[in-house]
């Protein structure tokens, strides 16, 4: 076993290691004839014979081109056969998927069996064509012809976004993007070199940076966003904050070839590779140079560079810290001790006591430490000696929470499973840490699927098959599984499994597909969302025939619910249909009343109200509603008549109001008539006379109607009408016509306290007499007052 | 960079109410709720920075400098054509330039909506996304999902959307909180709503298996009350007699926010309370120069104080404050050395706020003392008491016709006619007739559809059976408390100086049981744990006259028995009661009361699908038409 320290390479204060991960599975692949993008993470492959450069022809291979999905290990596991024109540029989406850029702007996007779905970057990318391409996990910006650029920001829902225009007129010497979620506006950004300087562009600007050090042929983003390393003319490194504002490092590399690559290592280092040549530079200018025999590959990880070559797939990483602690030569950090102590308990010596001593009161750190390393290493001896060291430390503790350990052996099975060479996902501890929560549930459909779509049993085999392996998962969805099924041409197939579907909500879009659309309704409403049923009610109404479309929705009640509300606001004449097949006489009636009330011109008007009285007359309950609509033409054509005659709007006012402003335009003979006609109670036609006459402040005419007979309303109103509109003088008037025990309480609210007084006295009412006294102003009242209290006092 | 964005908001109110920190109304903590809206709404308008111009969705065209427009609204119709009026004017406008259009739909994107975009041509223009906003809490003990139109749609439309997204935001609160151990309830949408919610459970297994099988009993909630506006109809037709229910009635609070006369407002300029942001943000958009919003909430102490009062001892509180704080200042002339000045002027900030709402209190007070002292106001509300007492004369229809006949605004009289109409099981049929035509010739035959929509509820029926169901209940319920001392109450009754709301009744009947099990009013029904206690035992009857089904479901965790709901170190239990279809500040001011009389016992949280009072309730149900003299 050689030391674990033997790959590691000083670079200023911290080391960097690279490791062999893989021996290439594939046989003479020449990188340098290829265009290569890798899914990051340890992801996939995949390759496309570049057309731009030359390649001898030899006999096994097809004149069409093949996209190849290779595992990191250089396993083939897809052959994508390509029809289609020029590959502008391929990438990976973080759901790796795999992106195809072409030249007529077409995006294809391929999921890892190959299957693929495509949209276009509009009309603008394909007139001008596509010539270059950069992609991030959610999104990719394209440069056309005509030097412009468009960005896709949301792969479900591709819509091509115009960036502004960043004004050249040749190609950047180089460019690339900072993703939105590194942004301070959280809009992508594009980085463009042009002449001497670099162009900031977004989707309504184009900043100059004004920089002198350009032209900038390459460019490259940091991990997380905030560093950006320029590869200069003159052969310098350049490497400043994103905004421009700090300058980082500069390093000369004597080089006035730029780089075909140039990639950052973590957050700290920059990888640059040249044909056969790759040099890593870190932050204080130290460097590190590696080579080659043949072209490769750099692709850049959240946490180092995998380096994919003709027989090796190698890892470059800064060591971890924990890593370095333990095995650094020389190391006196508790981890080590502790490790070390191992190595001599396991040969028998006694200075495995001593060291433990050493660090007592720092042993559980060291375990965790341990435990930490262990995660970080590749080789499963040192994984195995690691944890030995950590578990020979922890039985020294009193107490030990021996979760971390417990859980890292889990997470070693898992990055030791998935490293493995046939299946070639070189996952770090770093990478996997936010995945490893994952449920299984979505990986067992995802077998699930596969298994219908590469299976040549017959359906009753397979769904046996799928169910078995899922049995013991109750509430997996089954839903996506039968649709996969049910594409698949395979229908018995997927209504077998749709039962197994323990969500209504869920089997509604399949059942829809598969053309079951009653059962598709019924299960929506079952799900008790009213939108998913919406879905099915629109779907079903874009499909149907009216009548077969009614037929399914009326029986179910929440059905035609939300039919009806949805017409109201959408779709008036279905709703009158509806109404009219359902015999809802009623809803229609009213339907068609509200329209009238829409509509300017009165004779129309009239016509919509006719026609809503004939459906009402259909039935012989509505002998209300009859009369009322009746009425209500009426009105309307008496109100046209007065328009006429008074040259004022009348329409849309209601039979009181008509009389109303007949008498506040001195029309009471109209008003009277109006009010004949449509037998208005006596009462209400006094109120409103009354009301109407105060407010033209018509005194005699309120006097006129209190004596033209006796009132129906009682006097009262008339008090207390004056009384609203302020005029006392006017409300005396009527106050000895109320009833007598009012009378105090009348004249007090004029301020007529010595009348109010006489009343009250009269009615005996004591509470009232002390009330006047109160609010009494006058002295000489309030002596009078105070006599009538003496008085009902003593009698008492 | 910049890049100029604006968003147009409609309808979601800001999570962000400048509300304190934890008021202390119930164990509860309610800022987790809080904090992941926020953090939401943050994630939604991609960064706290950024937008430029907050501008309220409306008809008609939006002209802005923003080439960015995010709209953030509820997922409803009207809202999408309003959007698409926005896009097709500046399609049409070659000037503008090219817009971007995000679309944040609170709390979910729906296939109708998408729909009407389609339908209007601007679905491809717009990006969408969801805004998971549902519970709003307005206060620490008040959560609202806050959708206005749930009473009419749910009841009349018979469009039970709400109950899907109560639903959903009930499960949300269990994930936060835990499994409520019981769910009881009344009314049969109540039953699809706790149906709805114990499929919701089972169905989580396939969304997050984990999380369904770590969900653990909750350790403060024990219970969940949830009540069907169907079952008590009348309560919301009564006149809110607190304080907070009388501002609600005469100037109408929404989303906790009031709009009074500007004059009333600048009493106090600066809100107390701290109000940043929304506060602010809110009355810079007030439509006229001459009106202002003003945060109503637990924030301003004072007003915590007074909201949940009968408003007849309001007058005397804020004259006692008004004393005290004179008091405080004065304490000035003590202030001698430099160190007591010093204190002086730290406790003076707190004091200049406080003055200020005291200001504002005054002022509304005022207000509404004008309103409650006239004649229309006094006659009303002495129709309305008789009537729910059940005193019967010809007084309370000769005065509904009288309001027909000034011709008093037309929601008015529906609110009281309602009441007559749902107190006596319906109008006798002559007098049915009577009140139908007086409206029609009154206030337009429009009205036919407004009537209709009255009887489809049954608010305003024909009388079909003598049978007065309403009052057996009144009796069962002792729903008529004559002694009511607004001073020092003894019962929820005198929210309404006299009249117990029934829906709380409801709510008393589970948490209280007195010494004699069929009264839960009266003083000194002392509480029982609700988890092992006896639900609706002992109330059967009643809950038999009153509409919709009763239930009583357990939620068990996996590992088989509920367990009993052990209480943490001392902490309340905590009653969750949902008022599905809305609930007034009266009703939420009544349950706070039974927590009171609990003795730190039991706190209740509010849950409601929005707030509601008569006017709101009954004008949502009245036919519009438009006004074609509208330019005469």
């Amino acid at each position: 076993m050689s030391p674990p320290t033997a790959d590691w390479i000083q670079l200023h204060d911290r080391f960097y290691r690279k490791q062999e991960i893989y021996t290439m599975l594939w046989k003479q692949v020449d990188l340098s004839k290829y265009m290569l993008a890798a899914a990051p993470f340890g992801g996939p492959l995949a390759l496309v014979r570049d057309d731009r450069k030359v390649l001898l022809l030899q006999k096994q291979q097809p004149i069409k081109p093949s996209i190849y999905l290779y595992t990191s290990s250089g396993k083939l596991m897809e052959t994508i056969q390509w029809e289609k024109g020029h590959i502008v540029g391929m990438g990976w989406t973080e759901t790796e998927q795999l992106l195809c850029v072409l030249e007529d702007g077409t995006v294809r996007m391929y999921n890892i069996l190959g299957e693929y779905t495509q949209f276009s970057l509009g009309k603008d990318a394909k007139d001008n064509r596509v010539i270059d391409v950069q992609f991030w996990g959610t999104g990719l910006v394209a440069l056309t012809g005509s030097f412009q650029l468009i960005a896709i920001t949301n792969f479900d829902e591709p819509r091509p976004l115009f960036l502004a225009d960043p004004g050249i007129n040749e190609p950047p010497h180089s460019w690339t993007v900072i993703p939105p979620k590194f942004t301070l506006s959280r809009h992508v950004e594009v980085l463009i070199a042009h002449n001497s300087t670099i162009l900031v562009v977004d989707a309504t600007e184009a900043r100059d940076e004004r920089l002198q050090q350009g032209p900038f042929s390459k460019m490259s983003i940091s991990p997380d966003g905030k560093y950006l390393a320029l590869f200069t003319a003159d052969g310098k490194l350049w490497v400043v904050s994103t905004d421009f504002q700090k300058n980082l490092s500069e390093f000369a590399t004597r080089s006035q070839v730029p780089p075909q690559q140039l990639v950052w290592c973590g957050t700290d280092s920059v990888v640059l590779y040249w044909d056969k040549i790759v040099l890593m530079v870190g932050p204080y200018g130290d460097w590190i140079k590696y080579t080659y025999d043949d072209a490769i590959f750099l692709i850049p990880e959240i946490d180092g560079v995998r380096v994919i070559s003709m027989d090796k797939c190698e890892f470059l990483q800064k060591v971890p810290d924990a890593t370095e602690n333990i095995f650094k030569i020389g190391s006196t950090a508790p981890a080590a001790m502790l490790y070390d102590a191992l190595d001599h308990f396991e040969k028998k010596s006694p200075k495995a006591d001593e060291n433990i001593r050493s660090i007592r009161l720092e042993l559980a750190d060291a375990v965790e430490a341990c435990i930490e390393a262990a995660g970080h290493e590749i080789s499963h001896q040192y994984q195995r000696s690691l944890l030995k060291a950590a578990s020979f430390g922890k039985s020294f503790l009193d107490i030990h929470n021996a979760d971390s350990f417990v859980e890292m052996c889990k997470v070693l099975r898992v990055l030791n499973a998935v490293r493995y060479y046939e299946i070639g996902i070189p996952m770090t501890y770093t990478q996997i840490c936010e995945y490893l929560k994952m449920r299984t549930d979505r990986i067992l459909i995802h077998w699930a699927c596969s298994k219908i779509k590469k299976s040549n049993d017959d359906e009753d085999t397979i769904c046996r098959m799928v169910v078995e392996k899922l049995a013991n998962k109750p509430g997996l969805s089954y839903s996506e599984i039968a649709m996969t099924a049910h594409k698949a041409g395979q229908s018995k197939l997927a209504t077998m499994l749709l039962d197994y579907e323990p969500r209504a909500g869920d089997q509604v879009p399949l059942l829809m597909s598969m053309q079951e659309d009653e059962l598709a309704l019924v299960k929506a409403i079952e799900s008790g969302d009213t939108d998913l049923v919406y879905h099915v009610i629109l779907h079903l109404k874009r499909k149907l025939q009216l009548g077969e479309f009614f037929r399914i929705i009326n029986n179910k009640p929440l059905a035609c619910n939300l039919l009806e509300s949805y017409c109201k606001q959408q779709d008036p004449e279905l709703l009158k249909d509806f109404y009219y097949q359902d015999d809802r006489t009623v809803d229609r009636a009213n339907l068609t009343l509200m329209e009238s009330f829409r509509q300017k011109d009165s004779t129309e008007r009239i016509n919509t109200i006719k026609g809503a009285l004939r459906i009402y007359q259909e039935d012989k309950e509505h002998t209300f509603e009859v009369k009322a609509i009746e009425d209500s033409i009426k009105l309307l054509q008496t109100q046209v008549q007065l328009e006429k005659d008074y040259s004022q709007p009348f329409s849309g006012l209601s039979i009181s109001s008509t009389v109303y402003k007949l008498i506040t335009i001195n029309q009471s003979n109209r008003a009277t008539k109006v009010r004949g006609d449509f037998k208005m109670p006596d009462k209400r036609f006094w109120w409103i006379k009354l009301r109407a006459l105060v407010e033209i402040r018509d005194w005699d005419g309120v006097a006129t109607l209190a004596k033209s007979k006796k009132s129906p309303i009682g006097y009262e109103p008339f008090v207390e009408e004056c009384v609203k509109a302020m005029q006392f003088r006017e409300a005396a008037k009527y106050i000895l016509k109320c009833d007598a025990h009012l009378r105090a309480g009348l004249f007090l609210k004029i301020e007529a306290y010595q009348e109010a007084g006489e009343q009250a006295f009269l009615q005996k009412d004591l509470d009232t007499l002390r009330e006047i006294r109160d609010k009494c102003p006058n002295a000489v009242i309030q002596g009078q007052i105070d006599g009538y209290i003496t008085q009902l006092a003593s009698s008492r | 960079m910049s890049t100029s964005t604006a968003a147009a908001v409609a309808a979601a109110s800001s999570p962000a109410q400048p509300t304190g920190a934890h008021l202390g109304h119930t164990s509860l903590n309610i800022d987790s709720l809080r904090d992941l809206a926020r953090k939401e709404l943050v994630n939604v308008l991609d960064s706290d920075h950024g937008v430029e111009k907050i501008y309220h969705l409306q008809p008609g065209p939006l002209e802005t400098d923003c080439k960015n427009l995010i709209y953030i609204c509820r997922p409803q119709v009207n809202y999408m054509k309003y959007i698409a009026e926005h896009i097709h004017t500046h399609t049409k406008d070659s000037r503008a330039g090219s817009y971007t259009y995000s679309l944040f739909f609170v709390p979910r994107r729906t296939a109708l909506c998408e729909k009407v975009l389609e339908d209007e041509g601007v679905f491809g223009e717009i990006t969408k996304g969801e805004y998971h906003l549902d519970l709003i809490p307005l206060e620490d003990d008040v959560l609202s999902l806050e959708w206005d139109s749930t009473f009419k749609e749910l009841y009349l439309e018979q469009d039970t959307t709400s109950i899907y997204y109560a639903a959903k935001a009930l499960m949300r609160l269990q994930g936060i909180y835990g499994l409520f151990p019981r769910i009881l309830g009344k009314g049969d949408y109540s039953k699809a709503l706790c149906d709805m919610m114990l499929r919701m459970r089972r169905e989580m297994a396939v969304d997050d298996l984990d999380a369904s099988q770590t969900m653990q009993l909750s350790q403060n909630i024990d219970s969940l009350i949830i009540i069907d506006r169907s079952v008590d109809m009348v309560t919301p037709l009564c006149t809110q007699l607190t304080y907070e229910g009388l501002i609600d009635e005469i100037f109408h609070i929404k989303n906790s926010f009031v709009e009074v006369d500007a004059s009333l407002a600048s009493a106090a300029s600066a809100p107390p309370g701290g109000g940043s942001g929304s506060g602010t943000q809110s009355s810079a958009t007030a439509p006229t120069g001459k009106k202002k919003k003003v945060p109503l909430n637990g924030g301003d102490k004072l007003f915590d104080e007074l909201r949940d009062l009968n408003f007849a001892v309001v007058g005397g509180l804020l004259n006692k404050v008004a004393k005290r704080i004179n008091a405080d200042y004065e304490e000035r002339h003590n202030a001698k050395t430099v160190p007591q000045i010093r204190q002086f002027i730290v406790k003076m900030g707190g004091l200049a706020a406080e003055h200020q709402s005291l200001r504002l209190h005054t002022a509304l007070a005022e207000e509404i003392m004008n309103y409650t002292m006239t004649d229309d106001f006094n006659r009303i509300l002495e129709v309305q008491q008789n009537v729910v007492a059940g005193i019967a004369t010809n007084k309370e229809p000769e005065y509904i016709e009288e309001m027909i006949n000034k011709q008093a605004p037309l929601v008015q009289v529906l609110r009281l006619l309602c009441l007559y109409s749902l107190v006596n099981s319906g109008l006798k049929p002559k007098q049915f007739e009577f009140f139908k035509r007086e409206i029609l010739e009154t206030y337009g035959f429009e009205h036919i559809q407004t009537l209709e929509n009255l009887r489809r509820l049954g608010m305003l029926t024909k009388q079909t059976t003598t049978k007065n169901t309403y009052g057996l209940v009144r009796r069962s319920l002792s729903l008529i408390v004559d002694e009511v001392n607004e001073h020092a109450p003894n019962d929820i009754s005198y929210v309404y100086s006299g009249y117990a709301p029934l829906s709380v009744r409801l709510v008393q009947c589970v948490v209280q049981r007195g010494k004699d099990s069929k009264q839960p009013g009266g003083p000194g029904g002392k509480g029982s744990g609700i988890a092992g206690g006896n639900g609706w035992k002992g109330f059967e009857d009643v809950l038999r006259m009153l509409p919709g089904r009763t239930f009583d479901e357990t939620q068990r965790v996996d590992d088989g028995q509920p367990r009993p709901s052990k209480r943490m170190n001392g902490q309340p239990r905590v009653s969750l009661v949902f008022f599905l279809g809305g609930c007034t500040f009266t009703e939420i001011s009544a349950t706070r009361f039974l927590a009171s009389q609990e003795g730190g016992q039991r706190d209740f949280v509010i849950c409601t699908t929005q707030i509601l009072n008569g006017n709101t309730l009954v004008d949502s149900l009245v036919q519009k038409v438009p006004d074609l003299h509208a330019s005469a």
